[in-house]
């Protein structure tokens, strides 16, 4: 198991060395650090990073606040039309990413409801720039994870002390001071875990971009790592660039990642 | 919480609760219309929410726009699914012992997918389809079984060596695909493996192995350890109490589990796209008809849609307990 994982790494850090086409594939030339090299000097490496970082920075905080909205009102209603909601909210996030990708890119077609209802209020056409192409990623990347947060928060609240709600409740605590005293603290271990795994997913997101733009990146300067990777190992078959930017988008992550991994050592050691 | 008595307030609520459904359904709406329509109505600039739906596009896509070839179909899947209820009727009492039976009826929803394309004149999104099934059971059954035993282990020992690996997997599962896959690339490309389906499974059970033994360690923990010990004070080895005691008691686990690496595997597009040129899943092959802006794909691009969401929605409405529980609890530790 661990030999399927850590010997592709290994690679990678190798391949990264070498400078490898489709056509000299089985015969790498080795050119040492220049690929990396390549790849810190890249000005569109840095914009797609860029873009990256803001993507996640903004997609992240409102797919968590939506979700917990979502789950405090859904926690209100009563359980048989729960069920319902559920089944429609959980709708965009069990579906194939590159399929929800489409159907949400139908919509905004030259013959597409919204970019019909846009046509209807503002009397002009929906414009294709750089701005709106990114919103339209942020807004689909909203769409299709809020659930996820919204089904693990939900769960959470059904598991709330309730003697501390009432006791609370007898005090004469109002709603807010409820949801900041008792609710919030409770969800607090969960918010980290939403967040870790959002920051992670968002970070690694390819699908949706690459349908949504069509390979027009250039144009909409809306490449993320992952789709720019793709694009230099695929399309401009730069094998080992990739390889080499795959790399130095481990060690980006890991920064991320490994107060997180030494925490959950300290757990496991602790559980033993 | 406790509700509130408001009535505003519950209004409020509902109200906003049914503008995030639409939010939620409007683009599975919208393309489940478009998938209906003809050409000049999908392509019309003001929406027609009134048309005359056709089956057109479905037809395209599966059967190269012979629909006789869908009554064939429809009559094959409605024997497969008479013999299948017959089966589980009479199953007791059969005098050969259920995986018998059950091995019968795989074999013959094996031989009615192979067989369909001899019989009919399938479209080339049948083949696709075709793929999609054996790669995502092939990864599901091959990381289940190596799951299971790995989670197991390191669910009972719990050495320094068990914590590293449990760590490393957590790390690993946080990593880019693509650090992955173009190692595996090269590899395969060495053993003259790419474009088939093996190399995929192989990569797929690699990216989403150390989900699963996270997810799957965290069911067996909470199996309690006498268990399996008092059955091995009844005679029984570590691996006959691990089959006969643990397994049985693990199914509704190794379902959650077996269900979030279905999802993985199906919607994989990545890696597929990279490490296959013909030898498509669903995917990727939808992904094709978004390639270009031609306008005649729209409707056939709609139609691939939902061919693809219809077979995931039916498992998980058979499943959505396993799924919630499986977000719930043991998917959000991976």
């Amino acid at each position: 198991m661990t030999a399927l994982m850590v010997i592709p790494l290994i690679m990678a850090i190798w391949l990264g060395m070498n400078f490898i086409t489709f056509r000299n594939i089985n015969e790498p030339e080795f050119i040492g650090f220049q690929n990396y090299i390549d790849v810190l000097t890249d000005g569109r490496f840095w914009s797609a990073a860029r873009f990256t970082t803001i993507y996640t920075a903004i997609v992240v905080p409102a797919r968590m606040v939506l979700g917990l909205a979502v789950a405090l009102m859904l926690d209100q209603v009563s359980k048989a039309v729960r069920g319902v909601y559920l089944s429609f909210f959980l709708l965009p996030f069990i579906i194939v990413p590159v399929v929800g990708t489409l159907m949400f890119k139908q919509l905004f077609d030259a013959s597409g409801l919204i970019t019909w209802a846009y046509r209807m209020i503002f009397e002009s056409r929906l414009p294709y720039n750089e701005l709106t192409v990114k919103t339209l990623i942020m807004i689909h990347g909203v769409w299709y994870v809020t659930p996820f947060a919204l089904v693990t928060y939900f769960a959470g609240l059904q598991t709330l002390p309730s003697d501390l709600l009432e006791a609370a409740s007898i005090d004469g605590a109002n709603w807010w001071q409820k949801i900041w005293g008792i609710v919030l603290p409770h969800l607090r271990s969960l918010t980290i875990l939403i967040l870790l795994i959002s920051i992670m997913d968002s970070y690694r997101i390819f699908d949706s971009i690459f349908v949504l733009t069509n390979n027009l990146n250039p144009v909409f300067k809306a490449d993320t790592l992952m789709t720019y990777n793709f694009s230099t190992a695929i399309q401009f078959q730069r094998l080992g660039k990739g390889n080499a930017m795959a790399v130095l988008t481990v060690i980006g992550i890991m920064i991320v990642l490994i107060p997180n991994l030494i925490q959950s050592y300290r757990e496991q050691i602790e559980e033993r | 919480m406790e509700k509130t008595k408001n009535p505003i307030v519950k209004v409020a609520i509902h109200l906003f609760l049914i503008i995030f459904t639409i939010y939620s359904i409007l683009p599975f709406y919208w393309t489940t219309m478009q998938s209906f329509k003809t050409l000049k109505d999908a392509n019309s600039r003001t929406p027609k929410f009134i048309f005359t739906p056709t089956w057109e596009n479905y037809q395209e896509l599966w059967l190269n726009s012979v629909p006789e070839n869908g009554y064939m179909i429809m009559f094959f899947i409605l024997l497969a699914v008479v013999l299948l209820i017959c089966m589980a009727l009479f199953a007791e009492q059969f005098p050969w012992p259920n995986w018998v039976t059950a091995a019968f009826v795989l074999l013959g929803f094996a031989g009615l997918l192979w067989g369909i394309p001899e019989v009919v004149d399938t479209a080339e999104f049948y083949d696709y389809f075709v793929n999609t099934i054996i790669v995502t059971v092939g990864t599901v059954v091959v990381s289940i079984s190596i799951g299971c035993l790995a989670g197991y282990s390191l669910a009972r020992y719990s050495g320094y060596a068990a914590v590293v690996i449990l760590i490393a997997a957590l790390g690993f599962r946080a990593l880019p695909r693509l650090t992955f896959i173009l190692p595996y690339y090269q590899i395969g490309s060495a053993l003259n493996l790419l474009d088939t389906r093996f190399l995929v499974i192989l990569t797929l059970v690699a990216v989403n192995q150390p989900f699963t033994i996270w997810m799957l360690r965290s069911f067996f923990m909470d199996i309690p350890k006498e268990l399996e010990e008092s059955a091995m004070v009844d005679g029984a080895n570590r691996l006959t109490a691990f089959r006969k005691v643990i397994i049985p008691i693990m199914w509704p686990g190794i379902i959650s589990t077996a269900l979030f690496s279905l999802l993985l595997a199906y919607n994989e597009f990545l890696l597929v796209r990279i490490l296959t040129q013909t030898n498509w899943t669903l995917p990727v092959a939808i992904s094709r008809y978004t390639g270009g802006e031609d306008p005649r794909h729209l409707t056939l691009a709609a139609a691939a849609a939902v061919s693809a969401t219809i077979p995931i929605v039916i498992v998980i409405l058979f499943f959505q307990k396993n799924l919630v529980k499986g977000l719930a609890a043991g998917a959000v530790k991976g």
